[in-house]
């Protein structure tokens, strides 16, 4: 092989990485709220779109009081890396999508966990104490574990990470199609930080 | 060497590309998308129920027996579900008869907290009170809001995940077209 054809192969190489890794990439953003400052990581391809948006702890708290819980489960539940989320079937010709969230995967330096799910909240010891209505409210405000969507069809819901605040996590998320499983990485999310922000 | 020159140019282009964007989130839910009610297959007879209204009223589904009921769940604490109470109202003053009827069924609330919400989201159709849940467990919901569409015949026809336009022209006519004649 002469030279030139040797360039040209290892060109060709390299363009087919960044047309790969360039592909993948355009799927995702990554960006700041403009009303509120907070933080978002976003996949939109694949006949889906999923977001994750910060939530500081001080609004879930906030959120959580209202609906009946007292200081010490606010606390506790503010502190889990909780975020709102919003998942929707945008394939409008594709057909169903369902998901599992047992099946996604949070990754740290430490390793990886699953996230807290419904079931794992009502389970917590923490909060066995807790009025039914605030369950009520904490069962139904979060993301279904399990979920079919059909086309157009979306749920926005908290989900919850399991980490302290300020932690940056990967999250492998998954759905499937006709019996077809897709998963992804959102990677460089970070919990926000338990800040008190006053108003100006 | 002109390809060599070629894919150099494609690769400059490439790399100058963004990797990420930070516009903002792609779009909002309900941002311009076609008003969808899915199909739900087979013969699922919809849950009875039997629950009071913010009146003290009670109704029971099989009351209904003969009309379209369009059966909303949803919470004062969730945006998606506040955001279609304006154009369900406005669907509700749209029918044209009583032989389609609307039921919102709030999730674990008190009567005071939906009664709070009604003056930033007046609304006239029965708002349902699900205080323990019981109801909401029966029925096949997953998430908030969730609407079924109910036919004359008690079983379920329609059901949509997430908020909807109710007052849109395809959603009405889907409606009028479940009615018996």
């Amino acid at each position: 092989m002469n030279e030139s054809g040797l360039i040209y192969r290892s060109l060709c190489l390299v363009a087919s990485f960044v047309l790969v890794c360039g592909s993948a990439l355009a799927s995702t953003a990554e960006g700041v709220m403009e009303e509120t400052g907070l933080r978002y990581w976003e996949w939109q391809d694949d006949g889906i779109l999923f977001r994750l948006t910060q939530r500081l702890p001080d609004q879930t708290r906030a959120f959580f009081l209202a609906r009946g819980f007292d200081r010490a489960d606010v606390d506790f539940i503010a502190t889990q890396c909780v975020f709102q989320s919003m998942f929707k079937n945008t394939g409008a010709l594709d057909g169903e999508v369902a998901i599992n969230l047992e099946k996604w995967e949070v990754r740290t330096g430490q390793g990886q966990s699953a996230l807290m799910t419904r079931e794992n909240w009502r389970d917590a010891s923490q909060l066995q104490d807790a009025p039914a209505a605030a369950m009520i409210a904490l069962e139904w405000s979060l993301l279904p574990t399990h979920q079919t969507y059909a086309p157009n069809d979306y749920n926005w819901g908290m989900t919850s990470y399991g980490l302290p605040p300020g932690s940056t996590f990967d999250l492998e998320f998954s759905w499937s199609r006709e019996d077809r499983r897709f998963s992804r990485v959102l990677s460089g999310v970070e919990c926000p930080a338990d800040i008190h922000p006053q108003p100006e | 060497m002109k390809h060599i020159r070629a894919l150099i140019v494609i690769l400059v282009a490439c790399m100058g590309l963004p990797p990420f964007t930070a516009a903002g989130p792609a779009e909002n839910p309900t941002d311009s998308q076609p008003q969808l009610l899915h199909p739900v297959p087979g013969v699922v007879p919809a849950p009875e129920f039997r629950l009071q209204d913010m009146d003290g009223n009670w109704h029971r589904l099989s009351d209904y027996r003969g009309k379209v009921v369009v059966i909303n769940f949803w919470a004062t604490w969730c945006p998606p579900c506040r955001e279609e109470m304006p154009a369900m109202q406005r669907a509700w003053l749209k029918f044209e008869n009583k032989n389609i009827v609307m039921l919102a069924i709030n999730v674990g609330e008190d009567e005071d907290t939906i009664f709070n919400f009604t003056a930033s989201y007046p609304v006239e159709f029965p708002l349902l009170l699900d205080t323990d849940s019981a109801v909401i467990n029966a029925w096949p919901v997953r998430g908030l809001p969730t609407t079924f569409v109910i036919d004359p015949q008690g079983t379920i026809a329609y059901q949509a995940i997430g908020s909807r336009e109710w007052d849109d022209p395809h959603i009405l006519k889907t409606l009028k077209a479940l009615r018996m004649h």
